[in-house]
């Protein structure tokens, strides 16, 4: 039988369903710590996964291998890369994808859905508030030493008219399940990467299951270049079409084919500092037919090398005068400068209490369990417990500078507790995290890998667009909890399924 | 068009003229490894290497020395064109900057042309040219002139006539240009009266894609101003000096914001000039045999500074200019 006959037939109204440890998932290995997204803990399929389970056991090692390498291959030949920052260069690798897509029902979105909402909105008013009144401060809703100490805080931004007040335009917030429930594990908003990856994604799964997919009831993902247009655009009035550029660091960044992916999407500039200008406070972009005017700025560096005249003066990626044609109104620039003081890893210990204190609210999504090391208390506990914790660095994104505890060697705990005490201020520790884990299809044998989720949330003039679907991370080797496709993470489709 | 995207979009259209003329190159010469005496095809690999710009390499003169090394500098000699990435021209060099340029393009680039670019950079990152060498010299060089081809037929296919096409193609016709002007100097050059091995005109025909076309339009017997004339001026010939600055000037044309009105851009009168100049002089039946050679010199000359102006009217303009009036 085909691969594609296979994914055609049989997997709706099918009587059995395969079960945890039989069929084609004989391999796969329940443990109760671990929620599973497949399989409930007596082992027989979840609701909403019963058709991918079944379309998945009547296929054979050799068809899920060909499908997994025909998906690979399309990432190849499309070269939807990443770059390494390597000791002597840069390379350039293809994520890996699972082709086994991950599955979430329409309530579990929802409840998802109305969490990020809450978040954003609330961060949006802590950037308004701490870049101005500082009512929260005030309050002591959060330490003032911790926001105005933040290495990403921007004295420049102070009193500083923000279009629509939206400082978050766009925001990937990583989303994980335990036992407990969904809770978030950081947000992004400064440059969130990976929506390409999403797309992707999706694109090569739906051709390798197409009927299932149909079957399933999918809600589609595929308009989200326009909705970030649309987000963008929203965040100024102009008499004529503006004109959008994405403006990257160049072809080196590990996300440069996002980049290049999203402008060429969205029909706009893909620019780097040195394709810019600045003239009487106005930016343009040098076309071939001389210099344009650019109208929105969808910046993908970060704020030290936006400017050198503002910030950092040794950058060579920024454009003189950019934010001065900011802080004039010429420019819109999404996200705005000063926005990773609300993604910084200390102050995400307070987003609880700052949901509390702006929309008299409760958190709709939970919080992990956090330690800040600049606190004695919390430092003790880190030092004490090294072993069980994960700690990071409260600016450290891509899984870079962390110490996950129960992976580590004694000497490595020892190099880091050196660290953490030569700075606390810089780390927080979290509990390690029974991670969920959903199906993939690994070393030709489905196996249970844990996985976490990235929605996109986009907030505009008026309203927030949440794309119904996300970059699901998962860890690819045994055992990992480390979902980075830095430190060999891959990525899998996100299904989120219609009422 | 962005100016960065401009001037990436022509050196990627160089990049993969510049392969594809290497590897008609070594189509040639590996396709003469079977029949041709020694002598000559030393001969013909100094052609090779000079047209490509590289240092002449130390190839035997003597016969029966150039005899017993055939194969091995062979081997040696076509290595260094294809797969030596320290080697700036070697085709693996020149597809993978082609391949970089494009990376940088994805925004304006078509899926489909961007698959088929990087398709056949893998292919040959990926061949293994002892092995390759084992099951036919030529067909290492035929496969890429073909993929290379097959790109063209996909560029002509899925993109726009926009100004990242016409941009493309110029960087593709500048080159062409630049290079079948290298080649005629240096075939003629070979060419010169001596007692030595000769290349023969034909042979200069058929790496040009002009014998069978010659050999209709004219006659089955190449003589050597014909051909030359044939090779400058023909109008339905690709590679033909006339067709590229031809060419060249309606891409102009078209990327001129001013829309090729007086005064025209300088990189459309200088186009302008290359024309008049294939026109009136070399290969002409007035010129005395070897006279050709100055003519070739000052449009090798006149096409490195249209290249030149392009990049200062269209990428490296100063800020003043650009602003909008």
């Amino acid at each position: 039988m085909t691969v594609s006959a296979f994914l055609g037939n049989g997997f709706d109204d099918e009587p059995r369903a395969c079960a945890a440890g039989s069929g084609a998932f004989a391999d796969y290995d329940l443990e109760a710590r671990f929620y599973d997204e497949v399989f409930q803990t007596d082992g027989k399929p979840r609701e909403s996964c019963r058709k991918l389970v079944n379309s998945l056991a009547r296929a054979s090692a050799d068809e899920l291998a060909t499908l997994q390498e025909g998906v690979a291959r399309r990432f190849v030949h499309e070269g939807i890369t990443f770059t390494v920052l390597g000791a002597t260069r840069m390379s350039e690798h293809i994520i890996p994808i699972d082709c086994v897509p991950r599955v979430l029902t329409a309530a579990e979105w929802d409840h998802i859905d109305r969490g990020l909402r809450q978040r954003l909105t609330a961060m949006n008013l802590f950037l308004r508030d701490i870049y101005h009144e500082g009512y929260s401060l005030r309050d002591g809703v959060i330490p003032h030493e911790l926001v105005l100490g933040c290495p990403q805080y921007r004295v420049e931004m102070r009193g500083l008219k923000v279009p629509h007040d939206v400082y978050v335009a766009v925001c990937g917030t990583d989303v994980v399940r335990t036992n407990n429930g969904f809770a978030v594990l950081e947000d992004n908003l400064r440059v969130p990467s990976g929506v390409s990856y999403m797309l992707a994604c999706r694109s090569a799964i739906k051709k390798a299951f197409p009927r299932l997919y149909r079957a399933q009831g999918v809600r589609e993902i595929a308009r989200y270049p326009e909705h970030l247009y649309t987000t963008l655009t929203s965040l100024g009035s102009w008499g004529r079409d503006p004109r959008v550029a994405v403006l990257t660091p160049g072809h080196y960044n590990s996300a440069y084919y996002e980049h290049a992916f999203l402008a060429g999407e969205m029909g706009a500039e893909l620019v780097e500092g040195r394709d810019l200008v600045v003239h009487d406070a106005i930016v343009y972009v040098r076309t071939a037919s001389g210099l344009k005017r650019i109208d929105v700025i969808y910046r993908r560096v970060d704020d030290d090398f936006l400017d050198p005249v503002t910030f950092r003066s040794d950058s060579l990626l920024g454009v003189p005068g950019l934010f001065n044609a900011y802080r004039t109104g010429n420019v819109v620039i999404a996200n705005a400068p000063g926005t990773g003081v609300a993604d910084d890893k200390a102050v995400y210990s307070y987003v609880p209490r700052i949901i509390r204190y702006f929309l008299d609210e409760e958190p709709i999504l939970a919080n992990v369990e956090t330690h800040l090391c600049r606190e004695p208390d919390g430092l003790a506990y880190t030092l004490d417990h090294l072993e069980d914790l994960v700690v990071k660095e409260v600016g450290g994104s891509g899984g870079y500078g962390m110490l996950v505890g129960p992976h580590s060697t004694a000497a490595e705990r020892e190099a880091y507790a050196a660290r953490l005490r030569a700075d606390p201020t810089n780390f927080i520790s979290q509990p390690v995290l029974d991670l969920s884990r959903a199906s993939c299809f690994v070393d030709g044998r489905l196996e249970p890998r844990h996985v976490d989720v990235r929605p996109f949330v986009l907030r505009g003039r008026e309203d927030i667009h949440i794309s119904p679907g996300g970059l699901c991370r998962v860890a690819l080797r045994k055992g990992s909890l480390v979902v980075n496709s830095s430190q060999g993470g891959g990525c899998k489709d996100l299904w989120i399924l219609r009422d | 068009m962005l100016a960065r995207a401009a001037a990436d979009f022509y050196w990627m259209g160089r990049y993969l003229e510049r392969t594809e003329h290497t590897a008609r190159l070594l189509e040639y010469q590996l396709t003469r490894l079977v029949d041709t005496p020694a002598d000559q095809l030393a001969l013909g690999w100094r052609v090779v290497y000079t047209t490509l710009g590289h240092p002449v390499p130390q190839v035997p003169t003597d016969a029966d020395e150039a005899e017993v090394f055939l194969i091995a500098d062979a081997y040696t000699l076509a290595g260094t064109l294809v797969e030596d990435e320290t080697n700036p021209n070697s085709m693996i060099s020149c597809w993978s900057r082609a391949r970089e340029n494009a990376r940088q393009l994805r925004p304006w680039l078509p899926v489909r042309v961007w698959t088929c670019l990087n398709q056949g950079f893998m292919w040959i990152r990926d061949c293994d040219f002892a092995r390759a060498w084992a099951e036919g010299p030529a067909e290492l060089a035929l496969e890429a002139i073909d993929r290379l081809h097959l790109l063209v037929g996909v560029v002509d296919a899925m993109m726009s006539r926009d100004d990242a096409w016409r941009f493309m193609e110029l960087g593709r016709l500048v080159e062409r240009l630049q290079h079948q002007a290298v080649l005629l100097d240096t075939w003629v050059r070979a060419g010169q009266p001596s007692n030595g091995p000769r290349l023969s005109w034909s042979d200069l025909l058929r790496v040009c894609r002009a014998y069978e076309l010659y050999r209709r339009r004219r006659s089955i017997q190449v003589r050597r101003e014909s051909a030359i004339g044939f090779l400058v001026r023909n109008p339905e010939l690709p590679r033909s000096l006339r067709f590229a600055v031809h060419r060249i000037e309606q891409l102009l044309s078209g990327i001129d914001p001013r829309g090729a009105r007086y005064p025209l851009a300088p990189p459309h009168r200088m186009a302008i000039r290359l024309a008049a100049s294939v026109e009136m002089d070399p290969g002409n039946e007035n010129q005395a045999p070897g006279d050709e050679l100055d003519s070739f010199t000052a449009l090798l000359r006149d096409s490195r500074q249209l290249h030149d102006l392009i990049m200062a009217t269209y990428v490296n303009y100063p800020v003043e200019r650009g602003l909008p009036s």
